[in-house]
């Protein structure tokens, strides 16, 4: 009999979330980390002293309530602060400030647009319809179109079912926000430049695609699709930074028996004819369990840790044509004070919000231009938050961290990451960044970069993509990571997948963690 | 008054026209002004209901040859093995894969091709469901992947040559304004290929047109449409531009979807949601025109010029930003009197066109050898609204992109060819399937007609 009766392949968000919920339904799990800290992507780091920064991931909206009710995280630590805020300077010394007040949102809108303002609540209404019409597929395994058994028939049409349910205006609306660019998705409902950029970022956080590219309608509603404390679209920080979501699921997990070991890096799933009988550990330690389940991502797991050789020709011909391209890259800078930025000079609430960076939809596009073409984008969108106006434990007092996700830095670069290219894009970044806030460049005490080599590298996230493995059409829903098995299940029995490269995907959502433990849990 | 007036001249007017003469409507074609097309598939039913026995579909041979830089052509022929040959000279990995593409992209094609004979289904009906299931396990997931892919991904997976993926390519991006890196485009690849010979990735010409002038039976007005004319919101016939008004209790329009109501018919009569709906519809212009008379045969019959999916990817990041392409991807067809048709994508409406032409002249005349250009015209997408009637000069009328395809196109509203005019259709390119097909929108507007 072996000693456990699942292992779990990366203490990441999501296989802690399926480590939680199986040692809650009486299973004896372990979680094998390769790192000597949980977390994955949503880690928090002491990168300077005294300066601690979430590292990758940098704020929560997409984590599945039920996930929080289920494990109970606040109990295990996890609080989340509210962002109030997003403003997005502009050339002209003007901003846009979107604000979580409706009244003072709407009349900051109207200084834009009159018409904008007047769409803005419906098309909020109409978003949340649509992100209340793909909400219960969140949780759901998807079904196998081609199959022909009787359960996977019924979930056809259960789910078609689900969809004439919506009524046709409803679906229509689906149709498009799955196939339209997120520009011109938006150019149907509003005429302010810096409205429709600024909506249109969301759209293309985590891919190698511009705000005109279609399919990307369908990132940006993924985004809108976040709940906190049952408001839709909310974001937030968790106090302690993403680490401390990692650190309360981690929590909630060991509380309900799961073992968690760190600094165990996985070099092998042992495989035995067509069945996973346990894993092998880099230097050489053999651990048996009736199940293993790798968070990591697809390509790791069944190119790297599996084997082509256990595998049928045509599940590997999917994984290996499954893209990534991460494009994604982090800057972390550490500040002894405070931005100050031309539009808005001071010390205001706007610094306890998310500053964008995406002027017009053209700037953004034209940053998307240079990726595609594998170039670091010189004047690239950023989405800022600074953590410690919010939570002031992650700086020493009177300074401040400075979190910037930046696009585009495709990992294709041309000739290669180097740390000369690294330390480029922090100066296209810091550059950029300081034209809108001139003091910038004065008040930067130390600067990290992050890469998509650098994810790669040390999350372990394959070409750095943030939701482990792009979430275009066609790599979603049932053909997510590869058709036919899309449920959490491989091709070889006792063997899972829970990672964000299984539907829903990425984000700190949790989803796929939890699916993949109830698909478990149903199997027996 | 049991008439019907038909507006347009196009194959889908005319083939409309003729079903509903022959189920007994009296039936008067008012030419709208737009222009014939003779390009594009046409579905065997409606050469079958028609008696159209002398019929044919043709494509050049080889139906594209595409330079290469060291030299030489790539030459696609019908003939399987022929391509096969050609396409080893480039690679031999993509030599063997060939065919298995081919049959691939057939079957999907031939799912279409029986959407496409059929006013559009509902995607949530379970006869929709039987048939994608009919695919088979590997036909229903290439679906599923396949259509929202762009085309530069669906190529990349199978072929390393840039010759052979950009002439391939370019069948993903025809008349459309995205790129082959675009979500979709894969798509676009399929519909060109719906009634193509498996290995054929070019919409055929045919000799419809005048095959259906010569039919019988139905009366032609050689005037324009200025106004439809309505009385408690149904149609009661139409006022012409000579002057002249006529009755009718149906009218059945191919001009382009937003002409047809928002022109033809008095505002007011449309619901203001609906009105902007339609105003939103895509359909921008993409695609100049030069047409050149040449001395002797320039050596093809067909030839582009896109010699790899990152200068279709170029070319159309000039035309995001508004600017003709510098580089252009170019197709050209030449007809038996040595006459070439050439198309040019991105030239986007209103960009300044001047010296495109010279261009475009100076690129083609590396590759007809000693011919001798005599005449040439060049149509921009304005000229091509101003002629063709073309909004914005864009030849599909709406865009043919996932989001403006099947059940969608041009608007959900709209998808069964009747609008909420009573007694007024739409028929045209912008309707379901359109987009190059010539016919079938025709066909299907006038089933429903005959159905209700």
């Amino acid at each position: 009999m072996p000693k456990y009766d699942a292992i779990i392949i990366g203490g990441g968000h999501n296989g802690l979330v399926c480590a939680a919920y199986l040692a809650r339904a009486g299973k004896k799990v372990l979680v094998l980390e390769r790192r000597e800290r949980v977390g994955g992507a949503a880690m928090t780091e002491e990168v300077f002293p005294g300066f601690r920064f979430s590292v990758f991931s940098y704020v929560v909206s997409l984590l599945r309530p039920e996930i929080i009710r289920d494990l109970e995280l606040p109990r295990h630590g996890l609080h989340i602060l509210p962002l109030e805020s997003t403003i997005t300077p502009l050339d002209n010394g003007d901003y846009l400030g979107q604000w979580n007040d409706h009244d003072q949102n709407r009349r900051e809108l109207a200084r834009h647009s009159l018409r904008d303002a007047e769409a803005y609540d419906e098309f909020g209404l109409m978003l949340h319809q649509m992100a209340r019409a793909i909400k219960p597929m969140l949780a759901m395994a998807p079904p196998d179109p081609a199959a022909l058994s009787f359960g996977e028939l019924t979930a056809m049409n259960r789910l078609a079912e689900h969809f004439r349910a919506l009524g046709a205006k409803r679906f229509h609306m689906l149709h498009k926000l799955l196939t339209m660019s997120s520009a011109d998705f938006l150019d149907e409902w509003f005429e302010s430049e810096v409205l429709k950029a600024t909506k249109s970022a969301s759209g293309i956080i985590g891919t190698l695609l511009g705000p005109r590219s279609p399919g990307t309608a369908y990132v940006l509603l993924h985004h809108y699709m976040g709940e906190l404390d049952g408001v839709f679209r909310a974001w937030g920080f968790a106090k302690g930074g993403n680490g401390a979501v990692s650190g309360a699921i981690a929590g909630a997990a060991q509380a309900a028996g799961a073992e968690i070991r760190t600094g165990a890096t996985v070099a092998q799933v042992l495989v035995k004819g067509s069945r996973a009988i346990g894993v092998v550990l880099e230097g050489g330690e053999e651990i048996r369990a009736s199940l293993v389940v790798s968070g990591a991502d697809p390509r790791r797991t069944f190119l790297g840790l599996v084997g082509e050789k256990h595998l049928p020709d045509e599940f590997v011909e999917s994984i290996r044509r499954f893209r990534f391209r991460g494009a994604s890259a982090k800057v972390n800078l550490a500040l002894g004070e405070l931005p100050n930025f031309t539009c808005l000079p001071g010390r205001g609430p706007h610094l306890r919000g998310a500053i964008s960076i995406s002027p017009s939809v053209e700037y953004l596009e034209r940053a998307y231009d240079e990726a595609k073409y594998g170039e670091i984008s010189r004047r690239p969108y950023m989405d800022i938050v600074i953590p410690s106006m919010i939570d002031p434990a992650m700086a020493p007092p009177g300074k401040h961290v400075m979190s910037i996700f930046v696009q585009y830095a495709p990992y294709h670069l041309n000739g290669g990451w180097t740390d000369a290219r690294r330390e480029a894009l922090g100066d296209a970044v810091v550059d950029t960044l300081a034209q809108y806030a001139p003091n910038l460049k004065g008040a930067i005490l130390h600067r990290q970069v992050v890469t998509p080599a650098d994810i790669e590298r040390i999350v372990g996230l394959a070409e750095g993509n943030i939701f482990q493995g792009e979430l275009s059409l066609q790599q979603m829903f049932f053909l997510r990571p590869a058709p036919a098995w899309a449920r959490y299940r491989t091709p070889l029995s006792g063997l899972y997948q829970c990672g964000a490269g299984t539907h829903p995907g990425g984000g700190v959502m949790g989803a796929s963690g939890r699916n993949a433990a109830h698909a478990i849990l149903r199997a027996g | 008054m049991n008439r019907a007036i038909v507006i347009g001249s196009s194959a889908d007017a005319l083939i409309a026209a003729h079903l509903l003469a022959r189920a007994g409507r009296e039936v008067m074609v008012v030419e709208g002004g737009d222009s014939s097309q003779d390009e594009g598939w046409v579905p065997p039913q409606v050469v079958r209901e028609l008696r159209l026995e002398d019929f044919r579909l043709h494509w050049p041979e080889p139906w594209l040859a595409a330079p290469l830089p060291d030299g030489g052509r790539l030459e696609l022929w019908r003939d399987m093995a022929r391509s096969v040959e050609s396409i080893r000279r480039l690679s031999a990995r993509d030599a063997e894969r060939w065919p298995a593409f081919c049959k691939r992209m057939a079957r999907l094609a031939r799912f279409l091709e029986a959407l496409y004979a059929a006013p559009p289904p509902d995607p949530l009906s379970l006869p929709f469901a039987l048939r994608a299931r009919r695919l088979g396990r590997q036909g229903l997931e290439d679906l599923l992947r396949i259509l929202p892919m762009p085309v530069a991904e669906l190529l990349d997976d199978w072929f390393e040559s840039d010759v052979l993926k950009g002439a391939l390519g370019a069948a993903g991006v025809l008349h459309l304004m995205q790129g082959p890196r675009s979500s979709g485009t894969a798509f676009r690849l399929l519909h060109h290929h719906v009634g193509c010979p498996p290995g054929v990735f070019r919409p055929p010409r045919s000799n419809i047109l005048e095959l259906l002038r010569r039919l019988p039976r139905v009366e032609l007005q050689h005037t324009e449409v200025l106004r439809v004319a309505l009385r408690a919101g149904a149609v009661t016939g139409v006022a012409l531009k000579d002057g002249r008004s006529l009755e009718a209790s149906l009218v059945v329009s191919s001009a382009d979807p937003r002409r047809s109501l928002l022109e033809f018919v008095e505002p007011g009569w449309l619901d203001p949601e609906f009105a902007r709906a339609l105003r939103q519809v895509r359909g921008r212009g993409v695609v100049a025109r030069l047409r050149l008379q040449l001395d002797r045969s320039p050596g093809f019959g067909a030839l582009a010029l896109a010699p790899s999916l990152d200068y279709l990817e170029r070319a159309y990041d000039d035309a995001k930003y508004g600017r003709v392409s510098q580089r252009p991807y170019v197709e050209a067809r030449c007809d038996e009197q040595h006459r070439l048709d050439v198309h040019i994508q991105y030239a986007p409406f209103g960009a300044d066109c001047s010296g495109l032409a010279d261009r475009v002249i100076a690129l083609l005349s590396e590759h007809w050898g000693d011919a001798q250009p005599s005449a040439s015209e060049l149509l921009s997408p304005r000229e091509l609204e101003q002629f063709e009637r073309w909004p914005q000069g864009q030849a599909h009328h709406a865009e043919l992109s996932l989001d403006q395809a099947l059940w969608m196109r041009p608007l959900p509203e709209l998808a069964r060819y009747r609008t909420p005019i009573k007694g007024l259709w739409l028929c045209g390119q912008g309707m379901h399937p359109g987009a190059g097909v010539a016919g079938a929108a025709g066909f299907n507007c006038a089933h429903e007609i005959l159905r209700g």
